[in-house]
């Protein structure tokens, strides 16, 4: 064979092309590694914490130092109050901003309210959360605590865990605050985006039969949407357990147990951030048990994310959208 | 959508008695879903409004241009210039592997299939769905979780450094470009491959030269959208960069951010001059992001792409 043949093997753009499929292919896998690799070394790092300590882990106390208990269940009981008060405040206002955005926007105020939305939802959340410290504390203690000391040792006095010498501003109420703020773009533009691909003849239908633009927007539209309805609270749900800078700065980040929102608290994601970096240095055990905490993120953010997934498909097939 | 009136005729209707309780009603859920949409845009402008107002005091050309001295006073340039630092690294780490693996999945995987034996179409239909699964979930993943799997991994190998925040922000950065890439890519014609597949050339160089050219916008926009995200978290960067009052480009050498600073402001406690600097410190950054995002949207509109609040 002549030498121009080799070179057309071995440079042509046959060989390129299969050289280069192989390179993507690689990236193709390496991509799809990372979460693996995540996994993977978070659940090692956790592995010896879950041996040695075992169901102590899920105890009531977290105290690396003194008595050495790794209980991880009150910073899961921070983790539900103020996750699910910020759901409570974002989920109804965000169906129903979204239900406007759809049905009733007029045109010229549709483009700049998504990019109001986009924007809110591209604030750093270390901005929401400087926000929150020094404007959203300050004001709520303001506002509360005039009420607080009279009303409720008046009203408490048969419940005695709820009385309190003063409320700092700081705990779950605020968290939960600045986490809905945080949570309502995701919500409007999950669920409009899913009232959006409502088909138009449902809505034609509803008005030829003679119902009115309410009753059209929440029977018809809201209902046949509500998959992605569904997929865009599971998505929220996912990013409020995870969101760490905004929560950690206005919890109060206290080791009690909140008993309601006025308490301060502690969340899953605020005691790695604290003291990650600190364990990491020269306790083992105290590390291992933080990976723990990161490995219930993980699990709950993954379970959150392919629900939400299996939702939306779901509903896609029902309505025969895909 | 096809029931949104004009502001005027809206208005218009409005200077009437309702004629019936159904009327009624339905413009008080007018009403009240208005009064809904003001309040879920209310805090943004408190926030921007808070911001400003606070942090333009200490705002001035020499803030931006001069490194920090201890952290009551000098400038912020340190923090911007490690953003930029780290951004760019993980740009460069993840853009090449994200278009990669994008191209590989709708070029190769996808169309390619009608010629290869029956198990490769099967594992080439399986590299997909695994593809977009795990990029799905990565997305899902809480931002803090990065910064504990930098400091295992990363920090392990390089120390607290510019590389090891660059690399853990990359991480980050591989679902936001990946599936916008996939997106635009797909969105291409099929005629464009196909006139490029019929003059003899290969999928590679359709690939590069045709179908990437064709989505550049697109894609464009992912990078960017990618970008805004990424500048602004903290928490990855928490353990995994350490804090420089320079600003070195050695890859080795611990790096400032801005949201990390902010962060450190927001823990100095509560004197009036770290509030205003922490205040001036999110200005830059927010202006950073909106910049960047409102590029991204601006570009999304001239390629039809449908850019949506919060991310993928």
């Amino acid at each position: 064979m002549s030498q121009r043949n080799w070179r057309k093997i071995l440079f042509g753009a046959s060989t390129r092309d299969l050289v280069g499929r192989t390179l993507l292919l690689v990236f193709a896998i390496i991509t799809s590694f990372v979460i693996v690799l995540i996994f993977s070394q978070v659940w090692a790092r956790a592995f010896p914490a879950i041996i040695i300590l075992g169901p102590e882990l899920l105890g009531p106390v977290w105290d690396p130092t003194v008595t050495e208990q790794y209980g991880i269940l009150v910073f899961i009981a921070g983790t539900l109050w103020v996750t699910g008060l910020s759901l409570l405040i974002a989920i109804p206002i965000g169906i129903a901003g979204s239900l406007f955005l759809a049905e009733y926007c007029p045109h010229r105020l549709k483009e700049p309210l998504r990019l109001i939305l986009i924007l809110m939802a591209g604030i750093p959340s270390i901005v929401y959360g400087l926000w929150a410290l020094y404007t959203l504390v300050p004001f709520l203690r303001d506002l509360i605590s005039p009420l607080y000391i009279p009303v409720w040792d008046s009203l408490t006095n048969s419940f005695v865990w709820l009385s309190m010498e003063w409320y700092s501003g700081y705990g779950v109420l605020p968290a939960a605050i600045v986490l809905a703020i945080m949570l309502l773009p995701t919500i409007v533009a999950v669920s409009y985006d899913s009232m959006v691909m409502v088909p138009d003849t449902l809505r034609e239908a509803s008005y030829a039969l003679g119902a009115s633009r309410t009753e059209t927007s929440i029977k018809v539209v809201l209902m046949t949407a509500l998959p992605g309805v569904g997929a865009a609270v599971l998505l929220s749900l996912g990013r409020a357990v995870g969101e760490t800078m905004a929560v950690l700065l206005v919890t109060g980040n206290n080791t009690t147990f909140p008993r309601w929102i006025f308490d301060q608290s502690y969340v899953l994601t605020s005691v790695i951030a604290n003291q990650l970096g600190l364990a990491v240095g020269g306790y083992p055990l105290m590390e291992s048990a933080l990976f723990v905490v990161a490995l219930v993120l993980l699990l709950l953010s993954m379970f959150f994310s392919i629900t939400a997934k299996m939702v939306v498909s779901w509903g896609m097939r029902k309505q025969g959208l895909r | 959508m096809g029931t949104s009136k004009s502001i005027t005729r809206e208005l218009r209707s409005w200077f009437r008695l309702p004629k019936s309780r159904r009327e009624f009603l339905d413009r008080l859920t007018f009403v009240f879903l208005a009064v809904i949409a003001v309040i879920i845009t209310l805090p943004f402008f408190a926030i921007v409004f808070e911001v400003v107002a606070n942090g333009w005091i200490l705002l001035n050309p020499a803030f931006i241009l001069t490194n920090m001295v201890g952290f009551a006073e000098g400038g912020i340039r340190n923090a911007i210039v490690g953003s930029i630092e780290l951004v760019a690294i993980a740009s460069m780490v993840a853009i090449p592997l994200c278009v990669g693996a994008a191209i590989y999945t709708t070029e190769y995987a996808q169309r390619g299939r009608r010629r290869a034996r029956r198990w490769v179409q099967e594992l080439n239909k399986w590299v997909i769905r695994i593809v977009e699964f795990t990029a799905d979930v990565l997305a899902g993943v809480p931002s803090i979780i990065f910064g504990a799997f930098g400091l295992i991994f990363f920090v392990a190998v390089f120390g607290r450094s510019l590389i090891a925040g660059a690399l853990t922000l990359a991480l980050m950065m591989i679902p936001t470009i990946l599936r916008t890439t996939q997106e635009s890519l797909r969105a291409v014609p099929l005629s464009l491959r196909e006139a490029s597949l019929a003059l003899g050339a290969t999928t590679w160089s359709t690939s590069w030269r045709v179908v990437l050219r064709a989505a550049l916008a697109g894609i464009i926009t992912g990078i960017l959208l990618a970008i805004g995200r990424v500048i602004g978290e903290t928490a990855p960067l928490l353990f995994t960069t350490g804090f420089n009052f320079d600003a070195p480009w050695g890859f080795l050498d611990a790096i400032a951010s801005l949201p990390f600073t902010i962060y450190l402001y927001a823990l100095q406690g509560h004197t009036e001059i770290i509030r205003l600097r922490a205040y001036s410190t999110a200005i830059v950054l927010i202006g950073i992001v909106f910049v960047v995002d409102v590029i991204a949207v601006w570009a999304s509109k001239k390629v039809g792409l449908v850019v949506r609040a919060g991310g993928v």
